[in-house]
């Protein structure tokens, strides 16, 4: 029996969330992934499904009275040039799963189209963008934290589900320069609605009504400026639980707010973040501290910077003028839908049909729809053209930011399926196309 | 059998983030985020067995899931649905004009239906699908 060579990439960089461990170990035989090591359970999982499967396009598909059929590239490019170049207000999105040249070629596609470019900040931390906007940031990236907090809290974020080895690489139980006890040398403290599993392991967990947090951001900060509040209770928690908090935040010699979706996606929204930088800013009257929000795709970081470095602005973006124009409330995704303002959309690694409001789908799926994705998703199974294209950090390098923005470079660990292209060369033949049938 | 003046949370899990990763159109993804978790006080007055159907309804749609109970407890009061096409049935798409919908803090209520049929991503996406 012939025995399979097995090859080993070290250091791989983990294209799933915001975390973006660079410490992966990927064995590859025949082309397919076969064990993954320091992976967490989302992050190997993704490695495993780029692999040959059911569940994987391998062809470019169009739809065809209703059931797709193969198509060549060259023909599903030219239909998919059609539809962006008919439409007068298409809509480009996703983008935080892909690596930044690609996203970079989104930019340039959406100003010669005169469409709308967005990516998924717009549904989870456009808040913090807009906050961070108004008031500024105090920040710092992770190593910082690791090497020197104290005193973590994490705020509306559950990282042992959504960022799994955040804790053990960052924040938590990691030994730092300055910390070289790991988890004894921190305290731990998560505000949330739930008792959630990163609440479990906490050393003080305060329940916090849910989209209360405005209330109780802004008790703590009264309460660090001297101010005696004429209430029991704020937002649920008690005032002695109020107290603590803002006396631990005082004491400490290096704290970080880590914050999530329970901030951005509750009724104050950027308000909520707003409060929460200023808490940050007014302690630093007593102590250091510093906040990060915690991203979710991997790529989401960088799709604000790439947006940001070409129009000016990070993600809802308006080409309609010829000039970028830049107002979420207006132009994300989510509003233009609702209001039924596109007439095209083209879905680059993003799944908005499992991802958005019910009542913004059905007007989604109201027009053309294009997808570049790489497996089946409720956007792919339902779109006019399907565009299958590499896994971007596993099939082709490219660069990403992590949530603190740091940019890292994707690893290629084995080949695409033959003939398929990367994100970047789809949308390059795209703009290509879209010109030709343009004029230009 | 039924709860009212419930709040609705939406959010990430690893179940949900593991089903995301090629298999969306799959049971696994089901089983992972076409579930309501409740605290346990709560799910006893409900009086039925974890897995039965339960619809869940807020001022901007309603859906049909399995129930559970929270691991994540207590949180009386509270229910949550992972994030994905089960929870976006029944979120507040608007976002008080900064762009991002309002996924959690909807008031909700629950009904018990026992032969409820909980719908697959596909199926359920293709409800919204106008022919
Ligand atoms: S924590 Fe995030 S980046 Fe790290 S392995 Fe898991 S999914 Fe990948």
């Amino acid at each position: 029996m012939a025995v399979k060579k097995i090859k080993t990439v070290y250091d791989v960089v983990c294209p799933f969330c915001g975390t973006l461990c660079d410490d992966l170990e990927v064995d590859v035989a025949d082309n397919k992934i076969i064990e993954v090591r320091n992976g967490c359970q989302i992050g190997t999982k993704k490695f495993f499904a780029s692999n040959p499967s059911e569940h994987r396009y391998e062809k470019p598909l169009i739809k065809v009275k209703g059931s797709f059929k193969e198509a060549s590239w060259d023909e599903a490019i030219d239909k998919a040039a059609d539809i962006l170049v008919k439409a007068k207000r298409p809509l480009l999105y996703g983008f935080s799963s892909t690596e930044c040249d690609a996203q970079s070629k989104g930019v340039e596609l959406a100003e010669i189209l005169g469409g709308i470019l967005d990516n998924t900040a717009s549904v989870c931390h456009g808040p913090t963008i807009l906050a961070e906007q108004d008031v500024g940031v105090p920040t710092s990236t992770l190593g910082e934290y690791k090497n020197r907090a104290d005193l973590v809290i994490f705020w509306g974020c559950n990282p042992v589900h959504a960022h799994p080895r955040h804790l053990s690489r960052y924040s938590e139980f990691v030994r730092g320069y300055f910390r070289k006890d790991g988890r004894n040398d921190r305290f731990i403290v998560v505000i949330d609605p739930r008792n959630t599993h990163t609440a479990q392991i906490a050393d003080l967990f305060i329940q916090v009504n849910p989209s209360e947090d405005y209330e109780l951001l802004n008790a703590i900060r009264a309460i660090l400026r001297g101010v005696e509040l004429d209430e029991k209770e704020i937002s649920g928690v008690s005032m002695e639980s109020i107290k603590e908090l803002a006396d631990k935040a005082k004491s400490c010699n290096f704290g970080v707010i880590f914050f999530g979706m329970g901030l951005t996606q509750s009724l104050a929204h950027h308000r909520n973040i707003d409060a929460a930088i200023c808490l940050t800013r007014e302690l630093n009257d007593h102590t250091k501290f510093l906040i990060t929000p915690m991203r979710g795709h991997y790529n989401v970081t960088g799709a604000n910077q790439v947006f940001t470095w070409n129009t000016g602005y990070p993600y809802s973006i308006d080409f309609s003028r010829g000039y970028p124009r830049y107002n979420p409330g207006e132009f994300s995704s989510v509003e233009l839908l609702l209001k039924d303002q596109i007439d095209a959309s083209l879905m680059i690694s993003s799944d908005p049909a499992s991802n958005f409001p019910a009542a913004s789908v059905k007007n989604m799926f109201k027009h053309p729809l294009i997808v570049i994705e790489p497996h089946q998703t409720p956007t792919s199974e339902n779109a006019d053209i399907i565009l299958p294209p590499a896994y971007a950090g596993i099939e082709c390098e490219g660069t990403a930011y992590r949530m603190d923005s740091v940019p890292l470079r994707l690893r290629k660990v084995k080949d695409a399926p033959k003939g398929i292209l990367t994100d970047k060369e789809i949308l390059e033949k795209l703009i290509e196309k879209v010109k030709e049938k343009k004029g230009e | 059998m039924s709860l009212e003046n419930l709040i609705l949370l939406t959010g990430r899990t690893i179940n949900q983030g593991v089903a995301l990763e090629g298999g969306k159109t799959t049971k696994e993804n089901v089983r992972a985020a076409a579930i309501c978790t409740f605290d346990t006080e709560d799910f006893k007055k409900l009086d039925i067995i974890p897995g039965t159907p339960v619809k869940v309804s807020t001022d901007f749609g309603e859906v049909i899931v399995y129930s559970t109970i929270s691991e994540e407890g207590p949180h009386p009061g509270i229910i949550f649905i992972p994030m994905g096409p089960w929870a976006n049935q029944v979120v507040n798409p608007d976002s008080q004009s900064c762009g991002t919908p309002t996924y959690k803090g909807m008031k909700a209520k629950v009904q018990v239906i026992k032969d409820g049929k909980v719908l697959d991503a596909l199926e359920l996406i293709k409800t919204l699908i106008e022919v």
